[in-house]
């Protein structure tokens, strides 16, 4: 896999990793992987290849996603997964409240400095 | 928190303002205790308001009865179903397939619809195609976290026995538990409901009362006492009778927002005091609710006219009501709250209930009748509604007996009604027994009915005259 394409790939799946693992927390990891199903599901009717996502009960892996981007460079990669991000908060703070989700959003805005994905308003 | 409205009468009420959503909601019942129609109000009520629901039955033909059964119902429309009401088969999939495929159903069934709302009806009949407990418990569990994931707020169905609320799986995982049953009681067939369970959110405890009706159900919240301490304003204003021996025994009329017990035997003439009370009222602008148990309206009216009162002219304004509820199909759990309710809609501020006696009799349980006095009295203080209730004192020359179940104790003042033997004849006296927070005088003064009204005579003096 180039440099490139694991430099754009690896900051979203850390991301994921990282929304993974707060949700988690309130949700417990069964839920998480039904939420994840659902948002992929959701975002699958705009951009398709959000379903090569990997994810169990066990995490979230972007490494089909990646291989999939080595062949097809022009894959809307960033466009598709702050649609995914924002979809998954979005839906967050309804089943959690406005509190929970602000704190799982200020917790990835730390990690994620200065990302788009990390910062972006629901 | 983001509740789920009923839109049944009630109900919401007693859910401190609805379901929470996202809940999972067991509702058991016995086979016809309502629950199939408690369950579609809500989701045809939520149709209305643009909420999309999924009711999926596991028996099939059932929603063809189903649909015939609920075109009666004035919550039912046409226009919502297949649109805003779909339905759709689990019970064929779950037997055929299996449950894994049952869920795999439903999440294809969630995602074609994009629902609100997902009714399982019935999840007594899943529980019965799972070969144990264990794995039953397994597929609850995935289906609470399927429909909460997608932001659903679920009701399953079930024929259960009381006994399994406490027992079996399904009621652990549930958010909210409603209980439907059916009691005999002395002249009714009763409906009650009572919400076990509703996490996230408190509840009126108890049993509640249901009825179902062509609009749909219509819940009367159970009454009773509040435990916090009563705290209410007290209004020094007084709320005279217009019978000027009487508002002079007590320094003026009754303490505004007091409750009044007007005691007597039969024919000592309490309803004529607690109307001709309302009616000075009406006199000065305060609107008045009579509330019979015993006599129709028409006789009311005219025995007013024979006093020379003019009742048709305050009935006609609508500055008095009088709703005569007969005492055979009086039902205390459903009159109890439409009294209060009554209240609040038109401002009453003078009530009178003739009479409490009939109250007694339709109960069969005493204490529930304390509580139902205990709670009414509160709420009457609260709203500062300036109240008498009548109650007959079956021994014609009783001493001052007031009542029974410790009426005595809710009511601030105690006007008693009684007769007397004089020589050969037969006298009434009135007494003044208590006032709350005021003077009286405590005489006993004769009175007499007259075609110009109620007239208080003199003081009795002849001691003896009082057995």
């Amino acid at each position: 896999m180039s440099e490139i394409i694991e430099k754009r790939i690896g900051r979203y799946e850390t991301l994921l990793k990282e929304m993974w693992a707060a949700s988690s927390k309130y949700l417990g990891t069964f839920s998480v992987n039904l939420l994840v199903e659902r948002v992929v599901w959701e975002v699958s009717l705009e951009y398709k290849e959000i379903e090569l996502l990997q994810y169990d009960q066990n995490g979230i892996s972007c490494a089909k996603m990646a291989a999939k981007l080595e062949e097809n460079p022009d894959l809307p990669v960033e466009d598709m997964f702050i649609k995914f991000i924002t979809r998954y908060v979005e839906i967050l703070a309804r089943l959690l409240g406005h509190e929970r989700a602000e704190e799982i959003k200020k917790k990835l805005d730390e990690e994620f400095a200065g990302d788009p994905a990390a910062s972006r308003e629901e | 928190m983001k509740r789920l409205i009923t839109g049944i009468k009630n109900l919401d009420y007693i859910l401190g303002g609805g379901i929470p959503a996202y809940s999972l909601n067991i509702i058991s019942g016995s086979p016809g205790s309502g629950k199939t129609i408690f369950v579609q109000n809500i989701i045809f009520n939520n149709a209305r308001n643009g909420l999309k629901s999924l009711y999926l039955t596991t028996i099939s033909e059932s929603q063809l009865k189903m649909v015939r059964h609920l075109q009666d119902f004035e919550f039912f429309s046409d226009d919502l179903l297949g649109d805003r009401v779909i339905y759709g088969d689990l019970g064929a999939v779950l037997r055929r397939q299996g449950a894994s495929e049952g869920l795999d159903y439903l999440t294809q069934m969630i995602k074609e619809h994009l629902p609100n709302i997902v009714v399982i009806d019935s999840v007594k009949v899943i529980r019965d195609l799972f070969p144990d407990e264990k794995t039953f418990r397994s597929f609850i569990f995935e289906l609470a976290a399927v429909l909460s994931i997608w932001e659903i707020t679920a009701f399953l169905v079930g024929e259960y026995e009381e006994q399994e609320l406490t027992r079996l799986s399904e009621f652990a995982i549930a958010d909210g538990i409603f209980h439907l049953y059916g009691q005999e009681e002395k002249r009714f067939q009763k409906r009650y409901m009572r919400v076990l369970k509703m996490r996230g959110t408190s509840f009126q405890h108890g049993e509640h009362l249901f009825q179902i009706g062509p609009v749909g159900i219509k819940v009367y919240p159970r009454m009773r006492p509040e435990g916090e301490e009563l705290r209410y304003d007290v209004k020094l204003g007084r709320k005279e009778f217009g019978i000027c021996g009487l508002d002079e025994m007590l320094c003026g009329g009754l303490l505004e927002g007091t409750i009044t017990l007007i005691s007597g035997a039969t024919g000592t003439g309490k309803t004529m005091f607690a109307l001709k009370f309302l009616l000075e009222g009406a006199e000065k602008g305060e609107r008045g609710i009579f509330l019979s148990f015993e006599e129709p309206v028409d006789q009311l009216q005219n025995t007013a006219r024979c006093l020379g009162w003019e009742i048709d002219k305050y009935l006609a304004e609508g500055q008095l009501e009088i709703k005569f509820i007969s005492p055979v199909e009086l039902d205390v759990d459903k009159h109890a709250f439409e009294i209060l309710d009554m209240i609040g809609e038109k401002k009453v501020e003078r009530l009178v209930i003739d009479s409490i006696s009939s109250f007694e009799s339709s109960v069969t349980d005493i204490q529930k009748y304390r509580d139902y006095l205990w709670a009414i009295g509160q709420q009457l203080r609260r709203r500062h509604v300036t109240t008498i209730l009548t109650v007959l004192n079956e021994d014609l020359f009783s001493p001052l007996i007031v009542s029974r179940a410790q009426l005595s104790l809710i009511t601030d003042n105690i006007i008693i009604l009684r007769y007397v033997e004089d020589n050969s004849s037969i006298r009434k006296v009135l007494g003044v027994l208590k006032t709350r927070g005021s003077d009286h005088d405590k005489s006993l003064r004769e009175y007499e009915f007259s075609p110009e009204g109620i007239n208080v005579l003199g003081r009795l003096d002849k001691a003896d005259m009082l057995k």
